[in-house]
């Protein structure tokens, strides 16, 4: 994992989009809001991917897999 | 009759105690909500497949022989041996809740019902194994609604175990310090960016997160809009996270009594002169509940249940150890629930009022207590001065078998290392004075060259 944060900048560059929404997302925070909303909102969006949340999460690990597989490779090439 | 102060928050009930019995008095939204889960069969389906506690509806013959109005629709529920709190379980124990209550969910889903709330407190143990508690947390699901109580699971359950998965930070002081659990803002903070790239992690406490701030800062006062969740869809987010929690694995940091039971200063001997007289004085009373005090990963408790003990609470300050007497209660099937417990800051009473939550002591209703090799604990470890030590102990139970552990025996060596012996009076003859002084002592019995010596008392 040492690896990946500091020597793979391809890596972060890769992932940067899955984030960079979400920081547009930062700002204070109000107390008389309903604090289910956010919830809500979000139970929304993964029952629309309900259905290929399944497949997404599986492709997801193995993405993660390769990614480090790829890296331990190099790792041992540099060794 | 005793009005329970804790159970405000659904004003449709009130839980009250009475010759020893729970009741639970319904008001009108209350029966009209039982009426439903009455009718079609829910409330006796989830009876039935051990998932809410066992309970009855009390018919007027029976108000009228306890002294309860005629006409107030009253349910009568199992009394739980000892009532614990989230902020006490272990990882795996939480774990375990967690999982119950959504396999819960999703069996009421079946029958087009639905939990309302999810909090971790309406989960209690008997023995190892948890049940539900609150009746009225069930309600009829309509179709498209979303899992209202989503946010409620996240703090309760999904915060403090991906926090000590991910971490290895234990959640119980920062649960018992804020009571509905762990914050998703605070979580997320906490998380680093490799920890989210869990999809799970990512959306349930990032994302979340996010959304709840975005909206937050909208500063309108407009009605929320509900959106439409298919039950299926909401079905399959309940199942994913299961899934997931299921997953999560503890990450145990090592620990100073990790493995003591099998790696300690008693020689075979020794344990076997311990083991006989933690044995004798089980088989000589009949014992329905019994707290083990630095129960460790559960011998002794295991030993009290297998000589006709019928319920043990264990408790221990080493979480990991407080997790493999939780494996050994489920590998063994034993009436035996250990808890955590730092005995020099237990659980006080917390919440509304300061009356929500009980304390260690209100809650401690034992019949005796078991605390071998433990108050050396106290005494040298903590500073807590004998006399008051061994006052808190004989106040827990009108009797019980404690151990003392003398200055030359190898463990307080090490602990006196550092620390220089501060302790003059810490002595068998101080000991035996201040335990003469408040209980009368029934036996003495001393099981190591070092001169360990358990004593029997009774008050």
């Amino acid at each position: 994992m040492i690896l990946i944060k500091y020597n793979s900048k391809f890596m972060i560059n890769l992932i940067k989009f899955y984030f960079i929404i979400m920081i547009l997302f930062t700002s204070n925070a109000y107390a008389y809001l309903d604090p289910g909303t956010g919830s809500i909102i979000l139970q929304a969006i993964l029952g629309f991917v309900a259905a290929a949340i399944a497949s997404i999460s599986l492709y997801w690990t193995k993405f993660k897999l390769f990614m480090i597989r790829l890296f331990k490779k190099k790792e041992n090439k540099k060794k | 009759m005793i009005e329970e102060p804790g159970s405000f928050r659904d004003p449709a009930a009130k839980i009250f105690y009475k010759n020893n019995k729970v009741y639970r008095k319904l008001n009108k939204t209350g029966v009209e909500r039982f009426n439903f889960i009455y009718e079609k069969k829910i409330f006796q389906k989830s009876i039935e497949n051990n998932f809410l506690i066992s309970t009855k509806v009390l018919e007027e013959k029976e108000k009228t022989t306890i002294d309860l109005k005629i006409g107030d629709f009253i349910l009568e529920h199992e009394k739980i041996n000892y009532v614990s709190y989230p902020y006490e379980w272990s990882f795996n124990q939480l774990k375990r809740a967690a999982i119950f209550h959504l396999d819960f969910n999703l069996f009421l889903l079946e029958l087009d019902a639905t939990l309302i709330d999810a909090s971790a407190y309406n989960i209690q143990f008997i023995g190892h194994k948890p049940i539900f508690i609150d009746v009225l947390s069930i309600k009829k699901y309509r179709e498209g609604e979303p899992w209202k109580a989503h946010k409620q699971f996240c703090e309760n359950f999904l915060n403090p175990l991906i926090l000590k998965s991910k971490k290895g930070v234990k959640f119980n002081n920062w649960f018992r310090g804020n009571l509905e659990g762990i914050d998703t803002d605070e979580l997320d903070k906490v998380l680093n960016f490799f920890d989210k790239l869990s999809f799970n992690v990512f959306t349930h406490v990032h994302l979340l997160n996010k959304f709840d701030q975005k909206f937050k800062s909208k500063k309108t006062l407009n009605p929320v809009k509900i959106k439409h969740i298919p039950k299926k869809n909401l079905i399959l987010i309940i199942k994913q996270l299961k899934k997931f929690i299921q997953n999560l694995k503890d990450y145990k940091s090592i620990t100073l009594w990790d493995g003591y039971s099998t790696d300690n200063s008693y020689t075979k001997d020794d344990e076997l002169r311990k083991k006989t007289i933690v044995q004798n004085f089980i088989k000589k009373n009949n014992f329905n509940l019994i707290a083990d005090l630095g129960c460790n990963d559960g011998e002794y408790s295991e030993l009290s249940i297998n000589s006709g003990c019928k319920n043990v609470i264990g408790f221990d300050f080493d979480i990991n150890v407080v997790d493999s007497a939780y494996q050994r209660a489920i590998n063994k099937n034993l009436n035996f629930l250990p808890l955590y417990l730092d005995a020099s800051n237990p659980s006080s009473n917390l919440g509304w009022n300061e009356n929500e939550r009980k304390s260690f002591k209100y809650r401690s209703n034992f019949d005796a207590i078991l605390a071998l090799a433990f108050e050396h604990h106290l005494a040298i470890g903590k500073n807590i001065p004998l006399n008051e030590l061994i006052q808190w102990l004989v106040n827990l139970a009108p009797t019980g078998l404690i151990e003392f552990v003398p200055k030359n025996d190898a463990t307080v060596t090490k602990m006196l290392e550092l620390k220089g012996d501060i302790f003059p009076n810490y002595t068998i003859n101080e000991f035996e004075k201040n335990l003469a002084n408040i209980s009368n002592i029934i036996s003495k019995n001393e099981i190591s060259q070092s001169g360990r010596t358990i004593y029997e008392y009774k008050r």
